[in-house]
């Protein structure tokens, strides 16, 4: 599949709550091998569409496709299945699980025992979670050691990991440095890069402009439920962004590429 | 000192994965102390004794562990566990087969969890509610049926051998049911998918769900079982008597919950095991039959299980928040 086609397209997306439209007429997409920063000021509906499009509940109008195939979205398993993987700022991991454990969540391996009970498979899931950590560059002690003894970081890292691990087409990653430490928050925008270089394309919903600036290739500025506009990286800088999201505005697009 | 270190890292990672470990300290303490304050403490009976009274309650409680892991909580069990023992009663006391009795019961029991289940998760309200109002319907309608009356079964059936005939000396069979059900349930829930994902759904049921785990089927799935396991020790107990009255198991849930409690499961969800279980059900049977040989009236036994949870809970919390750090 090029790069430069549509990994994933929602078109006319509307949602609504009661009486409030979170979305309205929402287009949105994402290209193949891309980070797309997902902006917008608080409420702007940022993640009811991502919650759309990972299956939490179903837009009341609009049409999803992935990888070019109209989809219908009726659990977050499907998306999962289809290879939509979504890492929330503060449900990534469940804190009194052990790291392995929860890499491996939902989707254990198992071996049979006399051919009908299905068991974990304990030594796969240790191993596997221990080589792919490492792989990508993320230490920990132990990986039967509680997930409550990382950092908020490494959280994040194992979190990404399990994503990439897992033959993710799309990450996509809600406030991943909210709450980081400078350091932290420059090892996991270093884990989006590394996602991209192995081919996956990742959504990076964001307050923090500078952040998602320094990795994202293309910007969708959301506002109020509604699509404020498109823009490469090249046509705007951090001001420009923040501009926007400021004032609600659209600006003009710079022709200097 | 890297060796200490090191030592210090593996004592604190065991206090952490052993939720346990308080109540193995309790049972050790309480133990001593009634080998020197109780005569005959020490002795075949007396184990038989203690074994007898911590299978009845075990097997309940290890329903209860399970249904509490996965964050939820159950209070009708002591009325399950008299409502299905006078199912299995009548049905027996009226001639039909008593192993078509049991499995009746089973399945009454296993109606009462689904319903408990079902609106809990159907309605999102608190499971203590749904469940204290189970307590009170169900013993409701025992008393109602039976109009209060004990129902009796004379006769020998290899059934109520099975379920809790005499094994050696004093020994019933219902250890027997429970050390299974304790391995069985154990190893459902550290060796499959099925436990890996009560444990997520207990720790945090929105994440688990994001994870694509199907949070209301597991929660459903644990008040099912932990009703049935409550109605089999009601089943083993009338196999114990051959009689039942309806205030049969009555309070038994709170002692339930107490030994689940004092075993380290956390009643928030996401932590916990059954050998913990196992443990506070010994501790908790080892005060009633220890208190009354050590010459002690009856009644100090409420009081002393009391003061246990609370000393348990308080040691659990601060082990936990220790090795936590």
């Amino acid at each position: 599949m090029k790069d430069n086609q549509n990994l994933v397209e929602m078109k006319n997306i509307y949602k609504y709550f009661g009486t409030v439209t979170a979305l309205r007429n929402v287009d949105f997409q994402v290209k193949n091998k891309e980070i797309l920063g997902l902006v917008g000021d608080n409420g702007a509906g940022k993640s009811t569409l991502i919650k759309i499009l990972t299956g939490v509940f179903p837009p009341d109008q609009g049409e999803i496709f992935f990888e070019g195939k109209k989809i219908k979205l009726a659990f977050p398993k499907n998306a999962r299945d289809l290879g939509i993987e979504t890492v929330y700022q503060n449900l990534a991991l469940i804190d009194l699980m052990s790291i392995s454990r929860n890499f491996f969540l939902g989707r254990e391996p198992v071996k049979h025992l006399a051919g009908v009970v299905s068991v974990l498979d304990k030594k796969k899931i240790e191993n596997v979670t221990k080589t792919v950590l490492k792989d990508i560059g993320i230490n920990v002690r132990s990986v039967d050691e509680e997930v409550s003894i990382l950092s908020g970081g490494e959280r994040q890292s194992v979190a990404i990991g399990r994503a990439i691990h897992f033959g993710a087409k799309l990450l996509v990653l809600d406030e991943p440095t909210a709450a980081l430490s400078i350091k932290e928050s420059h090892k996991v925008l270093n884990y989006v890069l590394e996602a991209k270089k192995r081919g996956l394309s990742v959504i990076f919903i964001t307050h923090n402009i500078y952040h998602v600036y320094s990795v994202a290739d293309r910007f969708t500025i959301l506002e109020h439920g509604e699509k404020l506009g498109d823009f490469r990286k090249d046509e705007v800088c951090t001001d420009d962004l923040i501009e926007v999201i400021r004032t609600g505005k659209k600006i003009e697009k710079k022709n200097n590429k | 000192m890297n060796d200490r270190n090191h030592f210090g890292l593996w004592v604190v990672k065991h206090f952490r994965q052993h939720p346990e470990f308080g109540a193995l300290a309790g049972l050790i303490v309480v133990f001593i102390g009634f080998s020197f304050t109780a005569t005959r403490f020490i002795s075949a009976d007396s184990f038989a004794g203690i074994a007898n009274i911590a299978s009845e309650l075990g097997i309940m409680a290890a329903g209860v562990t399970f249904l509490m892991i996965s964050g939820e909580f159950d209070l009708s069990v002591g009325s399950v566990f008299g409502f299905s023992a006078m199912l299995f009663a009548i049905a027996s006391a009226n001639g039909i087969p008593l192993l078509f009795g049991l499995l009746l019961a089973l399945l009454a029991a296993g109606c009462i969890g689904f319903l408990n289940g079902y609106i809990t998760v159907h309605f999102q309200i608190p499971s203590f509610i749904t469940t204290l109002g189970a307590l009170m319907l169900w013993r409701g309608v025992l008393l109602a049926i039976t109009g209060g009356f004990p129902v009796r079964f004379r006769g020998e059936s290899l059934v109520l051998e099975t379920l809790n005939g005499h094994l050696w000396g004093e020994f019933r069979a219902s250890v027997i049911w429970f050390f299974a059900i304790i391995l069985v349930l154990n190893f459902i829930l550290l060796r499959t998918r099925y436990g890996n994902a009560t444990y997520a759904t207990g720790g945090n049921k929105d994440a688990a769900r994001l994870l694509g785990i199907s949070v209301e089927r597991i929660k459903i799935g644990n008040f099912i079982m932990c009703s049935m396991m409550a109605g089999f020790a009601g089943c083993i107990q009338f196999a114990r008597f051959c009689s039942v009255d309806p205030v049969r198991g009555q309070n038994m849930e709170l002692e339930a919950i107490a030994a689940v409690v004092v075993g380290g499961t956390l009643m928030t969800g996401g932590y916990g095991n059954l050998v913990g279980t196992l443990l506070g059900v010994l501790l908790i049977g080892m005060l009633r039959s220890g208190l009354v040989m050590a010459g002690a009236p009856a009644y100090w036994y409420q009081a002393f299980v009391g003061l246990i949870l609370i000393i348990a809970v308080i040691l659990n919390t601060y082990i936990k928040r220790w090795s936590l750090k």
